[in-house]
């Protein structure tokens, strides 16, 4: 107790000056990045999930991919994710699949959505948790075999009270 | 791991926090807006389902208002007025304690008022009162009055172990600082009384403003006081005048952090 | 576990649409979404994993989208995806998690002209 009562007031203290008003919530995303990654059942890096997808083929970063996350999330358990790709959604040319990854979490992957003509339009959205502030990666596979990246930075903050 | 707050070193802390830490980590719009859109597909909206079949079970609409002693027309209006005083129950209450009330005259098993089956209640019941301007009347009677002063004095009351009242953290002049990343938010503004019970997303489920109170007053080592007591009942009469004041409209259920 | 149906809901916007039009599809589920890492509060044991891992979005039988879904998506989960509507039918949603549990939602697509 008094350790942390002697943290926090250190804390306070540094908070006088301006770099310091930056420091003070940094700790806070410091110390949970350096928090162990908790690796489960299905545990796979961001490297192997890529490869896992698309084999030897590399990933083009296209604009062709949107990916849509808040720059800075509220809260760590629901992060909403929104991917939308550019395709005319034919048999001839549309979007196979929409993989939604994170670069830190301990299993990369969140979810691999298979699309088809019948969707009109390629699109997915859904809402992810992330351990810690990272990427948030849309892998997209095109009927051509081609794979598109799009990635995106997510600040998480554990703030708040109550 | 507790939330310890000198309230010396917080009052500095929150007072030199100003608009560095709060640019840094305040949400930009396009991230508020991309929140604000969740709601259109809010798990609550899966447990105000479900308290709908609950209050069905109890009557319904027809029921409610016959026990509240107003025409089905006017129930929407009349629920946007809680915590009232009922006369029947000789107490100031929530529209939860109403709800176990016609539970007991109907002769069925009470709901537990801190229990997940009365907050998807009262969150279908506080729905049916959607769009309606918050309309407490902290005048009606002397009731009322009493419950309004009361909810005042808890509010103001400083506690705890960091000595520390609801007015550190919600008073005109600390609204905008932020504490622990996040921006103080002003109560009234916010609509916490229009806008709860609310799906928290930290804990993926939906809460009472009670139940949020309770939250709130743990992390500043208040003691947490019970749900449905006088006091609690007093403070939801305080927090509903606040948005009250600023004409804020019920929309529930709402979706936070 | 024997259960109750699980609860979920299929929303289609907009409310009002044409044949020939591409609406979304959003589907909801009250699901717990466990990772198998986090540890029960009350009891203080590990909460073994338990979440959904395989979606279906079929119209009239006919499925034009799956999903695999992995634990980090979040607790009571959200999925949203297009549907070129062909005419009237009913969308249909079978999703299973993890210990085999099955369960489906349907919701009628009505067309206006």
């Amino acid at each position: 107790m008094e350790r942390m009562e002697r943290r926090k007031f250190i804390q306070g203290f540094f908070a006088a000056s301006a770099v310091a008003a930056i420091m003070t919530p940094s700790a806070l995303l410091a110390k949970e990045e350096a928090k162990k990654v908790l690796r489960g059942k299905n545990a796979l890096t961001y490297d192997e999930a890529v490869k896992a997808i698309t084999g030897d083929k590399a990933p083009t970063d296209s604009d062709k991919v949107s990916l849509t996350v808040p720059e800075i999330a509220e809260n760590g358990a629901v992060v909403p994710v929104k991917i939308k790709v550019e395709s005319a959604m034919t048999e001839a040319e549309h979007v196979k699949a929409i993989h939604v990854l994170s670069t830190k979490n301990g299993n990369a992957r969140c979810a691999d959505v298979m699309l088809t003509p019948m969707n009109g339009k390629g699109y997915f959205a859904t809402r992810i948790k992330l351990g810690g502030t990272q990427d948030v990666v849309a892998l997209v596979e095109m009927s051509d075999g081609s794979f598109l990246r799009a990635a995106k930075p997510v600040k998480v903050t554990i703030g708040g009270c109550g | 791991m507790r939330k310890v707050l000198l309230s010396f070193v917080f009052l500095s802390t929150v007072a030199m926090l100003q608009l560095n830490a709060g640019e840094q980590f305040a949400m930009s719009d396009a991230d508020r807006a991309m929140y604000k859109e969740m709601l259109e597909n809010n798990p609550a909206d899966i447990y105000v389902e479900e308290g709908g079949e609950l209050f069905e079970k109890l009557g319904d609409e027809a029921a409610l208002a016959k026990f509240l002693g107003v025409t089905e027309k006017e129930l929407p209006k009349y629920i946007a007025g809680f915590p009232r005083y009922v006369k029947s129950l000789g107490n100031v209450v929530g529209l939860d304690q109403v709800l176990q009330a016609m539970q007991v005259e109907q002769g069925k098993e009470k709901t537990k008022l801190k229990s997940g089956k009365m907050f998807s209640m009262l969150a279908y019941v506080k729905s049916i009162a959607n769009d309606e301007v918050l309309n407490i009347d902290v005048a009606a009677d002397e009731h009322i009055k009493a419950a309004y002063a009361l909810g005042e004095k808890t509010f103001m009351t400083a506690r705890g172990g960091r000595g520390l009242s609801c007015n550190s953290c919600h008073s005109a002049d600390i609204i905008g600082q932020v504490l622990r990343t996040q921006p103080l938010p002003d109560l009234g503004e916010a609509a916490v009384a229009g806008t709860w019970p609310a799906y928290r997303m930290t804990k993926s489920s939906l809460r009472s403003p009670q139940r949020r109170f309770q939250g709130c007053m743990k992390n500043a080592l208040l003691k947490v006081i019970p749900i449905g007591s006088k006091e609690m009942v007093a403070l939801e009469v305080y927090i509903a005048k606040l948005a009250a004041d600023k004409k804020k409209k019920m929309a529930i259920p709402g979706l936070k952090r | 576990m024997a259960a109750e149906a699980r609860k979920s809901m299929i929303k289609i916007k907009p409310k009002k649409f044409k044949v020939g039009d591409t609406v979304k599809v959003d589907f909801i589920v009250i699901h717990p979404m466990d990772t198998g890492l986090k540890k029960d509060k009350k009891t203080g044991e590990v909460k073994p994993e338990h979440y959904i891992d395989n979606i279906t979005f079929s119209l009239d039988g006919k499925p034009f989208t799956t999903m695999k879904v992995w634990e980090t998506v979040s607790t009571n989960p959200y999925f949203s995806v297009n549907l070129k509507v062909p005419g009237k039918g009913k969308i249909t949603v079978d999703y299973t998690d993890n210990t085999g549990e099955k369960n489906s939602k349907s919701k009628k697509l009505k067309p206006k002209g």
